[in-house]
């Protein structure tokens, strides 16, 4: 009597050649899932500090102008710049300074005769900047040949940048929650049709539709978070492969892996409820369309 | 029980496979239903269970309409029927006695609530030593046991039976026979489809022929 003692066994064999497909196919999907999920985090993180780190500072410029003295209006345009409200630092960049930054452009050449343009570096306060069209009218009013760079035009080109990344990480997890739902209506389909005999075998001995569906429920339940739960895995092993990876990967690699794993409460927070929906996400979708899919093949047979 | 008046069954838009059948069952009652392969018995059958309905003519099955039942009212229909197959129908994971309580779990019964009926039914067909194996260590004759206990164990109205003992030898045929004939004694309408005449003659029962489409009493 073991048999009536212990738990029934499901109505639906386990381990059909089809669903194990499906958990395979499900996994792998859910896996690019979580590096989408990676990814999007990484952009937004990476688009919302490089906007900070520009917001954070301008840069004040001083041409070269023949019968001025350059250095007399570095000095001027300091005292003004310091003692502007929202100016929390001013500090000039010397000669030498200024031709490095331009060498990436024009590399190492002789630019000792060259008219270069004197810079300032100008912290300012994020919270209560200052009235730049005012202080950019102070300094020209009081300096020849000085203009006001607050890097706007660079920040909405960042945050453009950021929008389209973003966008183009969702699009791939729309493509793969779609692709995912296409594979499990066909999947089911197939795990439906190796069951066909089953199904007619229930329906004669006058099991009702929703007692069918419910032990197809099962099957699919465990498929959906078996197959969610290993891509969450795969992903998390990605993540820490590169972190961990440091030179094998190259240091941007291992940067960007590190910067998901150990990342500001919120972004964690918000990394974390993306990653934990993937498992949840794919229960969902093979509950749901497999259950559809039956529900229209007992239509079919009704 | 069964009340066929002038009815036509056919596949789709296929040939009528049945054609101006009348026939009449009162309950409690055993035919056998004859004719050569081919002749249509199975499909007869499957009008009997539900699974089709007349292309033409009236069915009445079980006091219903065969032709007006609708396909959220099948299962209840269903539990009053039990139809057992030459195929033999056990889904092969499960064990004898899964098998068998099959239709009593799908109308939500608990084990513990029909555990004793199961095992009881499974030591009236004679496999109680079986119970916990697979359909598939099985021989043919036990396959059947197990089929017919399947079709009997949630006490229908009628047993329909599709060549029963068409994959066993006659002496296990005859036990069989033994089992549906005291169903039959205990009350419960039996409609079996069968081509072996022996059997017909042996049970001393009443059978009808099917051929062309046409039915007779023989």
């Amino acid at each position: 009597m073991a048999q009536t003692s212990s738990k029934p066994s499901p109505i639906f064999p386990k381990g059909a050649a089809p669903l194990r497909a499906l958990t395979v196919t499900m996994a792998v999907m859910c896996y690019l899932a979580c590096l989408a999920i990676g990814a999007l985090v990484l952009v937004n993180r990476a688009a919302e500090a490089w906007s900070q780190g520009i917001a954070r500072e301008v840069t004040v410029q001083i041409r070269e102008i023949s019968g001025e003295d350059i250095e007399k209006s570095l000095r001027t345009a300091l005292g003004i710049l310091k003692t502007n409200p929202g100016v929390l630092d001013a500090k000039a960049l010397d000669r030498q300074e200024g031709i490095k930054l331009l060498e990436p452009w024009l590399g190492k050449i002789a630019m000792d005769e060259l008219p270069v343009p004197r810079l300032i570096r100008v912290a300012v306060d994020e919270q209560a900047p200052p009235d730049y069209p005012l202080l950019e009218k102070s300094l020209q009013s009081n300096v020849k040949g000085i203009s006001l760079d607050t890097h706007r035009r660079w920040q909405a080109e960042l945050a453009r940048m950021g929008r389209a990344l973003t966008l183009l990480a969702s699009l791939v997890l729309a493509l793969i929650t779609l692709a995912s739902i296409m594979l499990v209506v066909f999947a089911a389909r197939s795990v439906l049709e190796a069951n066909r005999s089953v199904v007619e075998v229930l329906e004669l001995i006058g099991a009702e539709d929703k007692f069918i569906s419910r032990q197809n429920d099962k099957q699919f339940l465990n498929t959906g978070l078996l197959a969610g739960f290993l891509g969450l895995l795969a992903g998390l092993v990605t993540f820490l492969a590169l972190g961990f990876s440091g030179s094998a990967a190259g240091d941007s690699v291992a940067a960007a892996g590190r910067s998901l794993l150990f990342a500001p409460v919120d972004v964690e927070l918000r990394l974390w409820a993306g990653l934990l929906l993937v498992p949840l996400a794919a229960t969902l979708i093979a509950l749901w369309t497999s259950r559809l899919t039956l529900m229209r093949m007992l239509r079919q047979h009704a | 029980m069964i009340d066929l008046e002038s009815v036509a069954l056919r596949y789709q838009s296929g040939p009528d496979i049945l054609k101006d059948v009348n026939f009449q069952m009162r309950p409690g009652e055993l035919r056998f239903l004859t004719g050569p392969s081919g002749a249509g018995k199975s499909t007869f059958l499957r009008l009997l269970f539900f699974a089709l309905k007349p292309a033409r003519g009236k069915a009445r099955i079980l006091k219903r309409d065969v032709a007006s039942v609708k396909a959220r009212e099948l299962p209840l229909l269903r539990r009053k029927l039990g139809v057992v197959f030459q195929d033999f129908r056990l889904l092969d994971h499960l064990s004898v006695f899964e098998n068998v309580a099959l239709p009593l779990r799908a109308m939500g019964q608990a084990p513990e609530t029909y555990e004793r009926d199961v095992l009881d039914l499974l030591d009236w067909v004679g496999l109680k030593g079986r119970t916990a194996d697979r359909p598939d260590t099985l021989s043919g004759g036990e396959k059947q046991r197990v089929a017919i206990a399947r079709a009997v164990v949630t006490k229908p109205e009628l047993i329909l039976a599709d060549e029963p003992t068409g994959n066993v030898d006659p002496a296990l045929a005859r036990r069989l026979l033994h089992l549906f004939l005291q169903l039959n004694k205990q009350g419960t309408t039996v409609f079996l489809a069968t081509h072996d005449e022996a059997l017909i003659a042996q049970a001393n029962g009443k059978a009808i022929h099917l051929e062309g489409g046409h039915l007779r009493d023989l």
